[in-house]
């Protein structure tokens, strides 16, 4: 925190002039502006909950499945990897035949965008699982099914806690990009208070609470996510060999 | 107060996430690719060389769509039984789909072309940053570590768009851009290309010092010491040993940034940077047809992308060495 | 009637023809040690009584039943034939009283307590009760492969399939692990070993197979194959696995 004060103080010196007053406006506008990080967070969840939802089967089925499933579930993955978040969020929101709210619109966005990179993490953490687990699981006569639920996506999902983790944070700094679509998210409840009428001095004032904000949403996520891999974590020797 | 995921040296801890194509043997990417490429050439030696004087949205297509037009309205006036005049009218949306899309295409090379600038400058200008940064933090002291962290950890824990906010609304940065000489005339890019720039260096210069340290880390310590057994000091060593390793561990990671940094370069729109995503929005404004518009703007993103990934994994395999990272690694 | 039987088995992974006509039965009771060169086709042989490689031809029977036929329930196959892998995979994520409860919960469908119970007995058996709850990264090597012969009785199978259970631990390991392996014969378990270690094969063993280029070369009790093997090249393989080894246990 004192680094980005020291970041916004050093910038005095380009001849923008921080006040005390803006600071005050920041200040009379902070619920305004937490409302804001509420809707951040709660899009967050929905998205990262729908990627889940979405890309652990996908990176399940690339990983087991056959033929032309694989084929377009690895064809979708790539549309979704290889298209700019706003491009995607364009088709959610107003191209969208069915009229959806922009919460939904962005969560539906975010969250296959993010199914699409999470397949991936989950596909790299299947595959590291040894294929001895899976002969060993046969082997006391669990199907396929059976195999994977219980021996392979437990493992395999401890392992995808660190890309999980870099996903997830992600996921909460892109939620920005709602702002496209009239979100009143985080970022854009800051440029709707910098852009009212007689603010224009407040600007930087109101971006950088708005950044100190994202920041401190990073750092708690990640310092809560890795909590979550120490809590389910399991002696492992770098797989089991 | 540390935004890193996991610290292993080799894991791509703050990766970006790869896109994930693998085009060796895949001959149709490449027979799509390759007149789109040509055409993307053609079109701006077009645009600049012959025809400069040309607004944008005045410039033609090279590929007449009249002809679409009228045959999807004799389709639809054809009068046929019902069944019949269902599939002619969704053949004549179908035309009118593709002609639309195909008068696009002016504006959208122009777009492709800011899009391209933005990336590829700001990925090289970042790494001119990220390689001191990187350094910094594996083998600096103190004084030169934490300031290096501080700057990584507050960029990679921040959105992009609001680091464009701050430098183009917070701090205004135009206004002073806008007196260095030479920013805007003729080919040279405008203020708010130039603000954009700035920008996507900056982020871009602390996820690459990200890959870069993990790479650096990754290389055996063991490789240092010999470096300094030889008689080199410890920062010809770095650069002479250390680095050339690590900066080949580092271009999986690399790619990646390229990648993002396309499909990202499309925040630079809400800073009025004329780039792709801003010239499709607008001529969805001007002529209601999203659908259409977006679809040709997301096809340009991909094919750049699988560009992208192209030329990265044939670099990779350019520089390879044998028996060290590479395209073995993850 | 015959517990396990091979008919003519044949298999080839690509060009290559790793099993050429394979023929042997063995009775309830039984315990048969394969020895042979590398890459002879002993541990293909072993995978194939339980599915996890495919014949090509041939046919495997087991209790007189032929199990390698299109329509044979492959889970009900493994279940019924327990499999000790080289490398232990043993589930890590599991603790060693987990590893043996899994197959009893999902796939005998044991109420939890019993699978609990019945796990507890089995780790008993093979003198690691006192580690239940130890994950696998946190047991030597011997212990590892004593959870894996728990985790495979447990789901009482008739046929036991050893695929060289100690060439991966350090030689003051291996003991544990032969000796719980003699138990389980002394108690009837009827037994399929490819194993090196000549001392448990000549206490242990009813018969052993010498298997070479994918055929059986040479079949026979184990004091008279080891004393005068009638095939020359059983002969120059014992002696060369004798001069590795030092001879006895």
């Amino acid at each position: 925190m004192t680094t980005v004060v020291a970041l916004a103080v050093g910038e005095v010196g380009l001849g923008v002039v921080l006040q005390a007053g803006d600071w005050a406006f920041v200040l009379r506008n902070a619920e305004f502006l937490l409302l804001g990080a509420g809707i951040t967070v709660a899009l967050t969840l929905t998205s990262v909950l729908l990627g889940l939802l979405a890309g652990l089967p996908a990176g399940i089925i690339e990983v087991y499945g056959s033929g032309a499933v694989v084929g377009a579930v690895s064809r979708l993955g790539v549309l979704f990897r290889g298209t700019p978040l706003l491009v995607i969020l364009a088709f959610t929101f107003f191209v969208n035949p069915v009229n959806v709210g922009a919460f939904e619109a962005a969560t539906l966005g975010l969250g296959l965008r993010s199914a699409a990179y999470q397949s991936q993490i989950f596909r790299g953490a299947i595959q590291s699982v040894s294929e001895g687990q899976m002969e060993a699981a046969r082997s006391v006569g669990m199907s396929q099914v059976e195999a994977i639920r219980h021996v392979i996506v437990p493992q395999a999902l401890r392992r995808s806690i660190p890309g999980f983790q870099n996903e997830f944070t992600i996921v909460l700094k892109d939620t920005s990009v709602a702002f496209f679509i009239g979100l009143a998210e985080l970022l854009t409840r800051g440029f709707n208070l910098f852009t009212q009428t007689g603010q224009s001095t407040a600007i930087l004032e109101v971006v950088l609470a708005v950044s100190l904000v994202y920041f401190v949403l990073t750092v708690a996520t990640n310092q809560g996510l890795d909590y979550l891999g120490r809590r389910f974590a399991v002696p492992d020797s770098g797989g089991e060999r | 107060m540390s935004t890193e995921a996991a610290d292993e040296p080799g894991e791509p801890a703050t990766a970006r996430g790869s896109v994930g194509v693998e085009l060796g043997r895949r001959p149709l990417f490449y027979a799509v690719l390759g007149p789109f490429w040509a055409w993307l050439v053609v079109r701006w030696v077009h645009d600049w060389v012959l025809a400069p004087e040309l607004n944008v949205t005045a410039r033609e297509t090279f590929f007449p769509t009249a002809s679409l037009v009228a045959a999807g309205t004799t389709l639809r006036g054809a009068g046929a039984p019902a069944p019949v005049a269902g599939l002619l009218d969704w053949l004549a949306g179908g035309m009118d789909f593709v002609a639309l899309g195909v008068e696009a295409l002016p504006q959208l090379a122009a777009g492709a072309w800011a899009t391209i600038v933005l990336t590829v400058v700001s990925i090289l200008a970042g790494l001119v940053l990220a390689v001191p940064l990187s350094v910094a933090r594996v083998y600096g002291g103190r004084a030169a570590r934490y300031p290096a962290l501080a700057v990584t950890e507050l960029i990679r824990g921040t959105p992009l768009l609001a680091q464009l906010f701050v430098l183009y609304f917070g701090l205004g940065l135009t206004q002073y851009v806008r007196e260095v000489p030479g920013v805007g005339v003729a080919v040279l890019p405008d203020t708010a290309v130039v603000v954009a720039l700035i920008g996507f260096t900056i982020n871009s210069a602390a996820y690459q010092s990200e890959y870069i340290r993990s790479a650096l880390l990754s290389v055996d310590s063991g490789q240092l010491t010999a470096g300094r057994a030889i008689g080199l000091s410890k920062v010809d060593a770095i650069r002479h040993v250390v680095l050339p390793q690590g900066l080949r561990f580092a271009i999986p990671g690399w790619s990646n940034e390229l990648v993002y940094l396309i499909k990202y370069s499309s925040l630079a729109s809400f800073i009025t940077v004329r780039e792709l995503f801003f010239r499709a929005e607008e001529i969805g404004n001007a002529t209601y047809r999203f659908v259409e518009v977006y679809t040709v703007a997301a096809l340009f993103y991909i094919a750049l992308v699988i560009s992208a990934s192209a030329v990265m994994s044939y670099v990779e395999g350019r520089v390879a060495i044998p028996g060290l990272g590479g395209k073995g690694r993850r | 009637m015959s517990l396990l039987r091979f008919e003519d088995v044949r298999q080839s992974y690509g060009a290559e023809e790793v099993l050429r006509g394979i023929s042997f039965e063995m009775d309830r009771g039984d315990v048969e040690v394969v020895i042979g060169p590398s890459g002879s086709g002993k541990s293909t042989m072993l995978r194939c009584v339980n599915r996890l490689t495919e014949v090509d031809a041939g046919t495997i029977y087991l209790d007189g039943e032929a199990i390698t036929t299109p329509d044979t329930d492959v889970n009900d196959l493994r279940r019924r034939v327990g499999m000790v892998f080289q490398d232990f995979n043993l589930f890590a994520h599991r603790t060693a009283l987990g590893n043996v409860t899994l197959g009893l919960e999902e796939v005998l469908d044991y109420p939890r307590e019993e699978a609990r119970t019945e796990a507890m007995a089995q780790l008993e058996r093979v003198g690691l009760a006192d580690q239940a709850d130890s994950y696998p990264a946190e047991l030597s090597g011997g212990q590892k492969q004593r959870v894996g012969i728990a985790r495979a009785l447990a789901m009482d199978p008739e046929l036991m399939l050893f695929d060289e259970p100690t060439s991966a631990l350090d030689p003051e390991l291996i003991g544990d692990v032969l000796a719980v392996m003699r138990d389980l014969a002394e108690e009837g378990m009827t037994m399929l070993c490819v194993t090196h270690e000549m001392g448990f094969a000549r206490s242990a063993a009813s018969t052993v197979s010498f298997l070479d280029g994918g055929q059986v070369v040479e079949r026979g009790p184990p004091a008279r194959l080891f004393e005068s093997p009638a095939n020359e090249r059983t002969g120059e393989f014992l002696e060369r696995l004798t001069s590795l080894h030092g001879g006895e246990q």
